[in-house]
């Protein structure tokens, strides 16, 4: 497998990696501190062109390649990882159902919206009783004749206070759910606008890491939905939802490596400054060896996130690649960032050093979109039917 | 307003760049080469004009082919159309020379746009020599006005009215067009390219001009004709570690200083 970029994508990383070091990376400790959505990056990334980059430029992408748009998540977390979430909760988990099992009309009038960067959107499928359980949904959307109407809420929605554009299931209403009880057969997705009747959104979540992440709760009463915006085949969500979310974890893997990778290059500058006994402490072999031995963690890690994107751009299944990659480049990140807050000490700790931000930012990645338990669940069920 | 923006392409300034002991060059491995940044706020001043008052932003520099990249970031950031301007005559040129040869190139330019150049624009200087003398050796060659230093361009009856940073202030100056502006840091910072502008200058054709479109003396281009000759660079002397005082009150600290300035016989 080849993932070289070529001259014209490896231009676009280098545009995009002048810019997040200019104006993402100094604003990271500032978003994190005071819980502050980076808007200006958020608009800095539409006016680039970023927030819909591998969508076809019929519908206001840039028809950049998959793999690209990874290796662009990957960056924004070097230098922010609540920057990288935001992107790629727009990108991955709402502009691509759309894309991929929207009508024209739906794509004309949403996906243009969220690629050209004029819109926000957001992904909404957990509940406070479906987590994993994501089949337990609670939200039920009735069939009205000319429209649906949605009643119930989501919990832990990235971008929710910011987002125009909302992909969300529910269990469609039958009269006979008591006897026979809702399935993932009932599933189905929908597009929901900011302003629909009866649709809101609350409430904040006060989280360890990606701090500056907009995460809240979604409330349908009563909420009134145009028929039109039903996403794909009544019944067919929750195979949106999980084609959906395998997209989502390569976009979350490449941020974990992201992160990984920015706990090491600031460890290694650390050493190289810090002395003690008569000696930067990078010159201790204790130091060299631990990160040499992460470095070779992140780019095996590296390589999982990047086959995944390839396999996920070259339309073969890669469920199983995406699994494997998250689980891994997230239990990377973890690790890389904890080791790196032990191998800086006290400065590690410090909230005026970054280290301490990165070993929270990493943990997330272990949790959302799938939690590493899922992963392995993911992965199993392939070895199970493969093997 | 036709606007022609000269720019240069110099070693990343934000890099530490040493003379190179055996060569007493500077060391230049690895140092990306990048558009001057006052030439970068001289194309965002440029844009920013014709965005609020119409015309068109063509940019320039003389260079070899690498030079080409300098260009295409100037195309991704709001440049029309680029022209290099490219000799291996010209190699050697101090800032006379160029200024003979942008002069040359301005008139060049003017016939291939059909149409004349209102306003060229310049960085105050390049961040590699600091030298600040082509944009006003330019003006002088051309025989037009010219104003350093500007942080803002407005149109006024007959040409502009810039304002010119000074060391204690402004200046607001009216100069008739056609004319020169070098250009200071304004108060904003030059635009990022976009995917689609950036994949467009990638496809954009780049302008040749040479010495034989231009009718230049040969005399008056290259090491011939400059009147400068770089003999030799080198590094300032390094500062001596000075003394801290540091005693209990002020006072005592004062009388140190005089004691020690007294043994040192300066008094």
């Amino acid at each position: 497998m080849n993932f070289h970029f070529n001259e014209e994508e490896q231009e676009i990383l280098n545009m995009l990696h002048d810019y997040a070091v200019k104006e993402v990376a100094p604003r990271a400790h500032e978003i994190d501190e005071e819980e502050k959505f980076p808007m200006e990056a958020r608009n800095g990334l539409a006016e680039m062109g970023m927030m819909g980059m591998y969508f076809p430029e019929e519908y206001g992408g840039a028809g950049l390649s998959y793999l690209s748009y990874i290796a662009v998540c990957e960056e924004l977390a070097v230098h922010c990882a609540t920057t990288s979430v935001v992107l790629s909760a727009h990108e991955s988990l709402c502009s691509w159902p759309i894309y991929k099992y929207g009508s024209e009309d739906q794509k004309k009038k949403y996906l243009t919206a969220l690629a050209s960067g004029e819109k926000l959107g957001a992904f909404g499928l957990t509940e406070p009783g479906a987590g994993t359980d994501a089949a337990m949904q609670k939200t039920v959307a009735k069939d009205e004749g000319d429209h649906w109407v949605l009643n119930g809420s989501k919990v832990f929605i990235t971008n929710a206070q910011y987002a125009d554009i909302f992909v969300v299931f529910a269990m469609v209403y039958r009269d006979d759910y008591k006897e026979r009880p809702y399935t993932n057969k009932d599933i189905s997705a929908f597009i929901i606008e900011k302003g629909f009747e009866g649709f809101s959104v609350q409430g904040h979540e006060m989280k360890m890491g990606i701090r500056g992440s907009s995460t809240c709760s979604l409330y349908f009463d009563n909420c009134i939905v145009p028929k039109e915006n039903l996403l794909g085949e009544q019944g067919k969500g929750f195979k949106v939802a999980m084609t959906t979310l395998d997209g989502g974890r390569i976009g979350i893997a490449a941020q974990a490596i992201g992160i990984a990778q920015a706990a090491i290059n600031e460890t290694v500058a650390y050493t190289k400054e810090r002395v003690q006994f008569g000696k930067p402490i990078w010159k201790f072999q204790n130091t060299q060896f631990q990160l040499a031995d992460m470095q070779a963690k992140v780019d095996a890690a590296r390589l999982l996130v990047y086959r995944a994107a390839q396999a996920k751009q070259d339309g073969e299944p890669h469920s199983h690649l995406a699994a494997m990659a998250k689980l891994v480049a997230s239990e990377t990140a973890s690790d890389v960032s904890r080791r790196c807050v032990q191998l800086v000490g006290g400065n590690g700790y410090s909230r005026e050093y970054p280290f301490e931000r990165h070993m929270r930012d990493a943990k997330i990645t272990e949790i959302y979109e799938g939690t590493s338990e899922v992963q392995r669940m993911v992965i199993a069920g392939w070895l199970g039917a493969t093997k | 307003m036709e606007i022609l923006v000269l720019i240069k392409q110099v070693p990343d300034d934000s890099v530490e760049v040493k003379l190179d002991p055996a060569t007493g060059a500077p060391n230049l491995n690895g140092v990306e080469a990048v558009v001057n940044a006052f030439d970068t706020y001289a194309l965002e001043m440029a844009k920013r004009y014709i965005e609020d008052n119409g015309g068109n932003v063509t940019v320039a520099t003389i260079g070899d082919d690498d030079a080409t990249a300098a260009l295409r970031t100037c195309l991704a950031v709001g440049a029309g159309k680029a022209f290099l301007i490219k000799d291996a005559s010209f190699a050697g040129s101090d800032t006379t020379a160029k200024a003979y040869i942008l002069s040359k190139a301005v008139a060049k330019i003017e016939e291939i746009n059909g149409a004349k150049f209102d306003i060229i624009f310049c960085g105050k200087e390049a961040t590699d020599f600091s030298k600040g003398m082509v944009g006003v050796q330019l003006a002088s060659e051309l025989g037009v006005g010219v104003a350093t230093d500007v942080i803002a361009v407005n149109p006024a009856e007959g040409g502009v009215t810039v304002k010119q940073e000074t060391e204690t202030g402004y200046n607001v100056i009216d100069l008739a067009t056609p004319c020169v502006v070098t250009i200071q840091k304004p108060d904003y910072d030059p635009r990022y390219p976009t995917i689609k502008t950036k994949m467009a200058a990638r496809k954009a054709t780049i302008n040749e001009i040479t010495a034989a479109d231009l009718a230049v003396d040969a005399a008056k281009v290259g090491e011939a004709g400059s009147l400068t000759k770089v003999l030799k660079l080198y590094e300032p002397p390094k500062k001596q570690a000075g003394v801290k005082i540091q005693e209990e009150t002020v006072a005592d600290s004062t009388m140190r200083a005089l004691a020690m300035i007294a043994e040192a016989k300066v008094l």
